[in-house]
């Protein structure tokens, strides 16, 4: 019989039999440096813009943002006319988009019998596919005429009381851009509407209409009311789309440094102007206003997007918590 | 059946809603207001492409794929503007793809919560910069002083590429059910090799579903190109370290041209654009349906 | 998966096969010895595109030049992001410091037209420098106006709104447009001014000189100013403008040689270069919206330098007789000796 005696294991010096493998630590150092990398970028964007507009921002100050001036002869610049055709041209196509694409999500998530929802949900995702400056391109040469020779003039025999649909009728400006980002919004926000109404519970919409409501009752007290924060998330995505776009705009609101009284003129938007000038500016004033006009947007675009993130994050802890 | 409502009985359901002839008639009205808009989103759709098709349709001949651009007056083709395209797309795919997956694997597999949620803001803030202001971003950071190259466009795509990528490839991993890691940690294999070979095959439907429809979304991307490629020889070239001339940028300069030649040119590249990107929005639906049906398999 | 990779190499295998019988398809037949990039002003563009395979044919140098406007290709040359720039407008003494060594050589010369839109009219405009004016600020809105009816009393002007159209980026053209109108009207000096970006009171800006053709020809009552080149390619109309002698004239090659009749027998800056609204003594035929065209060089443009100079000698001398059909002026011969004199200060 051999005698055993006990003795406690040696401590593990091999790195493997612990279990910590090279290549782990390895695989997880390179996904960090990774994560690293994209929220360091996101800060050098950011410094960048700002450093590169500070002779602007020192010169000018906030109140930069509401004066209305362009004038490189003087050197005198003020971002409000941009201000305003990026306000007013998003603001249109937000009042012309949300409902459609609220409608379109409807039609196809409560309406539409199955065969006829895919494709046609497949044709409102192409819209989206298709790149701004084809639209663009669509928007000077198709587009614009038409607004012009026919739009315009209606707009005008109907509601020509009104300042903002007075004037001569043209093939570019705040309207034909406003438009042109509507189509640009549409798919987003219907895209978003459509997944949220798919997750409305069942049983909701069921009981209202057990208890004797019509569809429409049950989507416009039910569904509605349910994915009403959603909606909201959905319709400042589209925004936060609409003030961005600059190649299109470009294209079809005119490029007048002014501020429009009527839609049918031409004007001019943030987006647009820092593409037009950006690459032409002959001095260092010029060119670091046209940076603060960046920074303006930039700022506009990411609060817009801070405000949709945290209606989408409330949004899911009430949903949580029902 | 209805009737003239007097007084609203509130315990007489059928008067509720002043008369069920009336609500009959809403309902009408909305399930019309809802057709007419789906249809209005598709008349559009249709405009936009017939248009296209039909302007451009008649310049897509053999010379317009091989010839150049044109110079003042003269007729060519997109030939160089689509190697141009080919080769930027592809080196911002390449700067884009490994970094993102990377990033959304540090996400699902390795952050804490916070952490990860944290990244997940970062991301979405990335995705919401607008494409003008990236462009502005790596002209002033790389293009002042150094000249414009093609690397510079590719850098600044991969940059609107990244964030699309990355969410894409993180909730897909997040969809990946537990247990094959636990499967596979069960069986000793180490943790890289678990999600490198069990879990990012699992997800590959997912990924490269969002991988194409980032390569669409930034392929027709026209504003960071003409900050970083928007000065290049009328000639098919290679050469990377200078700039490259691209399909958007020269839709957008032709865009604006008075010569129906320039114009037409610009519809037949619109046309080229579209089909590339109508082809990987198919493939995309493709990878879609394959990455569900994967899933519901396993 | 194995199906997507093998999709994937084919059509980066397609790619790469159209790219190299492209390549093959296009190559010119000689080697080049060296390759220059440019841009800038699209005033010059149509004499440029005539030149850039003359030079590859002639010096083995490959020219790339995109036409982005005279603002851009000062700041881009500023930036040194291309090797040469072009520009109408010359450069100021604040940008002169910032281009840190540049120099600025004449190379081309045309006249400024006036091209517009009105359906139907049964004769040519003629305009003189304070309608213009006053069109571009607004005070003039519609094609019957009394004072365009005055210079044009046999013509059917209709009730008309007038759009003038301008340049929305940089540009040597606007530059040169608003010099003429600042000589012409006081009101413009102090209003608007000289630049190449001003702020116009009114109608359509659009980007370069095809994106300015491009809405007067879709624009019915447009009016813009834009290099002559451009309106003989589109076949557009453009007005007769008075001069200081009482004349109509035309941006044509006669038109602006009798512009320059007040020229220095030895130019020895750039300033000795303005020609617009020539004196009296030029005649009845001088067209008052001439301009010079330059290219920008940094004077320190390491191994560029011998390639810049033979390009910028070729273009001031052979270079000038492409000019003619497109309207450009050969440059007269005070002007080429200033260019000798200012190629020399190209080094490496």
């Amino acid at each position: 019989m051999t005698s055993t005696t006990y003795e406690p294991p040696a401590p593990e010096t091999d790195l493997r039999r612990r279990g910590i493998r090279l290549g782990d630590v390895l695989f997880k150092g390179i996904a960090i440096v990774a994560a690293l990398a994209a929220t360091v970028l996101l800060g050098l964007i950011a410094w960048k813009i700002l450093q590169l507009a500070r002779p602007a921002i020192q010169d000018f100050g906030l109140s930069f943002i509401w004066t209305d001036a362009w004038n490189p002869v003087t050197n005198d610049y003020g971002a409000l006319a941009f201000v305003y055709g990026t306000a007013v041209t998003s603001i249109i196509a937000l009042v012309l988009a949300t409902p459609l694409s609220v409608a379109i999500a409807l039609f196809l998530t409560e309406i539409a019998p199955r065969k006829v929802a895919a494709p046609i949900a497949t044709m409102v995702e192409l819209l989206a596919a298709i790149p701004s400056v084809v639209l663009g391109l669509w928007g000077i040469l198709v587009f614009g005429p038409w607004v012009r020779d026919y739009l315009e003039p209606w707009l005008q025999d109907v509601l020509g009381f009104l300042p903002m649909f007075s004037g001569t009728p043209s093939q570019a400006g705040i309207l034909p851009a406003a438009l042109v980002l509507t189509i640009m919004i549409i798919p987003i926000t219907s895209a978003i509407c459509r997944e949220l109404f798919i997750r409305v519970p069942q049983e909701l919409m069921d009981g209202s209409l057990a208890l004797g409501s019509t569809r429409w009752e049950a989507i416009r007290g039910v569904l509605l009311t349910y994915a009403a924060p959603g909606i909201a998330a959905a319709v400042l995505l589209g925004l936060g789309r609409a003030f961005g776009e600059a190649i299109a705009v470009n294209q079809t609101i005119g490029n007048a440094n002014i501020i429009p009284t009527s839609w049918f003129e031409p004007g001019n938007s943030l987006g647009s102007k820092i593409a037009a000038e950006y690459a032409g500016a002959t001095s260092v004033e010029q060119a670091s206003s046209i940076l603060y006009l960046a920074a303006i947007l930039m700022v506009i675009s990411l609060t817009t997007n801070v405000i949709a993130q945290v209606i989408v994050v409330r949004f899911e802890r009430a949903r949580r918590a029902v | 059946m209805s009737t003239v409502p007097t007084a609203v009985d509130p315990y007489d359901i059928t008067q509720r809603s002043n008369g069920l002839r009336r609500r009959r008639i809403v309902e009408k009205i909305f399930g019309v207001v809802a057709i007419a808009s789906a249809l209005l989103a598709c008349a559009i759709l249709v405009t936009v492409l017939a248009t296209t098709l039909y302007k451009g349709f008649s310049q897509l001949d053999l010379t317009f794929f091989t010839k150049p651009r044109p110079l003042f007056g003269e007729k060519g083709g997109i030939a160089d503007a689509l190697v141009g395209s080919a080769v930027i797309v592809t080196m911002a795919m390449l700067m884009a793809i490994p970094v993102a997956i990377l990033v959304a694997i540090y996400m699902a597999e390795y952050a804490r919560p916070r952490v990860s949620k944290g990244l997940r803001v970062v991301l979405d803030v990335l995705n919401g910069v607008p494409a003008i202001v990236v462009g502005i971003f790596v002209f002033g950071l790389l293009v002042v002083g150094n000249g414009q190259s093609a690397i510079f466009g590719a850098f600044a795509l991969a940059i609107l590429m990244l964030p699309m990528v990355a969410r894409a490839t993180q909730e897909i991993l997040e969809v990946v059910p537990q247990s094959l890691r636990h499967a596979s940690l069960a069986l000793g294999v180490s943790k890289w090799r678990t999600t490198w070979n069990v879990i990012l095959p699992a997800a590959i439907g997912g990924i490269l579903t969002g991988v194409v429809i980032a390569v669409a979304r930034i392929a027709g991307e026209t504003a960071p190109l003409l900050f970083t490629s928007s000065i290049a020889a009328n000639q098919v070239s290679l050469d990377i370290s200078g700039a490259l001339p691209t399909l958007p940028v020269m839709i957008y300069e032709n865009s604006e041209s008075p010569d129906p030649a320039a114009q037409a040119a610009g519809w037949a590249a619109a046309v080229v654009l579209i089909g590339f990107v109508l082809v990987l929005n198919i493939l995309a639906k493709f990878f879609a349906g394959r990455k569900r049906r994967q899933l519901e398999g396993a | 998966m194995k199906r997507v990779l093998a999709l994937g190499v084919l059509v980066v295998a397609a790619v790469a096969t159209a790219a190299f019988a492209a390549q093959t398809q296009t190559a010119s037949a000689r080697p080049s010895a060296g390759s220059l990039v440019g841009t800038g002003a699209t005033f010059p563009f149509p004499l440029i595109s005539k030149w850039i395979p003359a030079v590859d044919e002639a010096l083995g140098i490959r020219i790339t030049y995109t036409p982005t406007g005279s603002g851009t290709g000062i700041a881009q040359i500023t930036a040194r992001t291309v090797d040469f720039g072009g520009s109408d407008a010359p450069l100021s003494p604040d940008q002169l410091t910032a281009c840190k060594g540049c120099v600025v050589i004449p190379w081309a010369l045309a006249g400024l037209s006036m091209p517009y839109n009105i359906p139907g009219l049964n004769g040519r405009l003629r305009l003189d420098g304070t309608t213009l004016a006053n069109i571009y600020l607004g005070t003039i809105t519609n094609w019957n106006s009394p004072f365009i009816k005055r210079l044009n009393p046999n013509l059917n002007l209709p009730d008309l709104r007038i759009t003038p159209v301008y340049r929305s980026d940089g540009s040597g053209s606007t530059y040169a447009f608003t010099g003429y109108l600042s000589e012409i009207s006081p009101q413009w000096k102090s209003k608007v001014g000289q630049n190449t970006t001003v702020n116009f009171p009114t109608g359509t800006g659009a980007r370069g000189s095809s994106g300015v053709a491009g809405v007067v020809k879709s624009t019915a009552g447009a009016i813009t100013y834009v290099d002559a080149a451009y309106s003989i390619t589109n076949k557009f109309q453009f007005a007769l403008l008075k001069n200081r002698a009482g004349g109509f004239a035309t941006p044509g090659v006669r038109g602006v040689t009798r512009a320059l009749c007040d020229l220095p027998a030895r130019v020895t800056s750039l300033s000795q270069l303005k020609i617009v609204d020539p004196p009296r003594k030029c005649g009845r035929l001088a067209y008052p919206l001439s301009t010079f065209t330059y290219v920008i060089v940094p004077t320190s443009s390491g191994d560029k330098a011998a390639d810049l100079r033979r390009f910028v000698y070729w273009a001031v001398t052979q270079g000038q007789k492409f000019g003619p059909p497109l309207f450009f002026v050969p440059l007269p011969k005070q002007v080429q000796g200033f260019a000798y004199r200012e190629i020399k200060k190209i080094q490496s």
